[in-house]
């Protein structure tokens, strides 16, 4: 059973069609990208997905479960977390308190809220700016704490709406390291939106493409890079010449 | 046991603002001893009561940052109940402020339950409605006596009757609100805290965000808005006991409603001290312009320009009030 199906989902906001008969499963322990050109409907998908937008039609299927109705807070609790993609996280709490309110899904108690929060921020390694407010943090720890604030829940599917957007090289590879980390070690499948194509191209086991409102293409990271409809719509024959030749 | 551990641990606040806490704290238990008016009795009674009432607004309107303009209605519950029950059953206060709070509690869910469908603005005129339709239904029902309102007429008791709440010297009720007011400061300090604290700073900031983290936004704020009429309703049954004289302008009206919210607004909203503060500088201010225009008619109605003008100071120069004014200069947050 698959831990995510997405059947025929459908989004109209009005006569814009912003999602339009997606389907496609994600497996528990993948990590899959999801990319396409601006205004492609990717961060829709996760409002959809994550109940915050009701869909105009199709159905969404989580641990073998029917989420299409349930709110965004019920679906939370069955261990679907996520990120935004503009949204940092709460400026006048500190890092560490930002995380308990993510563990306060799981617990009524300080103190156990408080224990998971610092262990997740060691996790990250962010346990030095736990008594920071996130509003004096640089971007990429910023982003970084949404993600530990996401964890805090203890999902089982997290979607991260891009968290590399606007980071320097270092950070990415900062970001990525910690993707890596929530993936491999805590065994969390993930979902992730990125234009920063080294990063998606080079951690996801599968990527899938969005073009207005439709999926174009969805398969093995190389292949999407050499799918000509793909390279049409969004990469561009640079991106291709320069890395799909290199890594091969 | 976690829960009083929290109430009683203000670790997270610099040392000095302890020692302030506990100069004021010492001087307000002293106060009764050192000589003073009876005018100066009553403004520091006003001081306390108001200072619940705004920690009370503090939860949902600081913390949850639901701008509620509507507490009158709660204060009117708690008044009314308090002295309806004294009058005709001679229930004693005790038992009739619970009593009060339970019902003052229902309304709100009733109240609370659609309008916390209604976003920003809408929501704090929507409070204003029904703590005017309230008002009025006060004003024409006989069993509450109407627009002329309740008197508890203290001959029939024999003072000091602590069941009853009936004391000839204003010092017995001094002591009474500053309990209440201790208890209040150690109940918010553990709010603050609480996972349910944490939901209202998160729905505050965003709130898809926080639904995105498992927090059932609309039943948070339900929550929060009960727990925040329960104090006021507390503090209304003691004005009512403490004044004896109870009529729907004067504790239902959308003037006390509107000094409640600014009282915490002024102080710092979202901050445990900020409704004290508030109430310290707005009460005293109240009290003797109140007095010193007294005798001059011509000036009525200074004292409104006055929080006009308070209002647009704290949305221009700081949002946060005067504790933020204090935050910003220390560099540091909101408590
Ligand atoms: N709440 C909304 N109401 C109306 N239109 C919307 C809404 N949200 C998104 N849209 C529209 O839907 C389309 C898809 O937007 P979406 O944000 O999903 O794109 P995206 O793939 O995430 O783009 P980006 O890479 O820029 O983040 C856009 O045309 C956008 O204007
Ligand atoms: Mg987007």
């Amino acid at each position: 059973m698959s831990l995510l199906e997405v059947r025929n989902v459908s989004k109209y906001f009005g006569g814009l069609k912003a999602n339009d008969n997606i389907s496609f499963n994600l497996e528990k322990g993948e990590l899959v990208g999801l990319i396409g050109p601006n205004g492609a409907g990717k961060t829709t998908l996760f409002n959809c997905i994550s109940g915050l937008h009701p869909v105009s039609s199709g159905e969404i299927f989580f641990d073998g479960e029917n989420i299409t109705k349930l709110k965004a807070h019920e679906v939370a609790r069955r261990g679907l977390a996520r990120t935004f993609q503009v949204y940092a996280a709460s400026g006048d709490l500190s890092v560490e308190e930002n995380v308990m309110v993510g563990c306060f899904m799981r617990t009524r108690s300080r103190a156990i809220a408080r224990a998971r929060a610092s262990e997740i921020l060691r996790d990250l390694k962010l346990q030095a700016l736990s008594h920071y407010l996130v509003s004096e943090l640089p971007v990429a720890a910023q982003k970084k704490v949404t993600m530990a604030t996401a964890l805090g829940s203890e999902p089982k599917l997290l979607l991260l709406d891009e968290v590399a957007a606007g980071l320097n090289p270092n950070e990415i590879e900062e970001i990525m390291a910690a993707i890596g980390h929530v993936h491999r070690d805590l065994g969390i499948t993930v979902m992730l939106i990125e234009h920063v194509m080294e990063l998606v191209m080079k951690v996801s086991q599968r990527v899938i493409v969005l073009d207005y409102g439709k999926k174009i293409a969805d398969g093995k990271p190389e292949a999407i890079a050499r799918d000509p409809q793909v390279i049409r719509a969004y990469l561009g024959e640079r991106f291709v010449r320069e890395h799909v030749r290199e890594a091969k | 046991m976690e829960a009083i551990k929290s109430a009683l641990d203000f670790s997270d606040f610099p040392r000095t603002d302890m020692f302030i806490a506990g100069v004021v704290s010492v001087f307000l238990v002293c106060f009764p001893i050192f000589p003073h008016s009876s005018f100066a009795m009553a403004t520091m009674i006003q001081f306390l009561m108001f200072s619940l009432y705004g920690m009370g607004w503090n939860t949902i309107g600081g913390y949850g940052g639901q701008v509620d303009l509507g507490k009158a209605q709660y204060v009117g519950i708690g008044a009314y109940t308090a002295a309806v029950m004294l009058t005709r059953w001679n229930v004693p206060f005790w038992v009739s402020m619970p009593m009060g709070m339970f019902f003052a509690v229902c309304w709100s869910f009733i109240i609370g339950y659609p309008l916390f469908r209604l976003k920003g603005h809408y929501f704090a005129i929507a409070t204003i409605a029904t703590s005017l339709v309230l008002k009025d239904l006060f004003e024409v029902w006989d069993f509450v006596g109407a627009a002329r309102g309740l008197e508890i007429s203290p001959i029939k008791y024999s003072p000091p009757d602590f069941l009853r709440l009936i004391f000839k010297q204003d010092v017995y009720y001094y002591y009474i609100i500053l309990g209440f007011f201790f208890l209040g400061i150690l109940y918010v300090n553990w709010f603050r805290k609480s996972r349910l604290g944490f939901q209202l700073r998160s729905i505050k900031d965003n709130e898809d965000v926080a639904r995105s983290l498992g927090i059932n936004v609309h039943w948070a704020k339900v929550k929060t808005y009960a727990i925040a009429t329960a104090f006021v309703s507390m503090v209304g049954s003691f004005h009512a006991c403490y004044i004896k004289n109870i009529e729907p302008e004067d504790t239902m009206s959308l003037d006390l409603s509107i000094l409640i919210a600014l009282m915490a607004m002024l102080g710092g909203a979202g901050s445990l001290w900020g409704p004290i503060i508030g109430a310290g500088v707005l009460i005293p201010m109240k009290s003797y312009l109140k007095e010193w225009l007294g005798a001059r008619a011509g000036l009525v109605g200074i004292d409104l320009i006055i929080y006009a003008i308070i209002i647009m100071l704290v949305s221009a120069v700081e949002p946060r009030g005067i504790w933020g004014i204090v935050e910003r200069v220390r560099g540091r947050k909101a408590r």
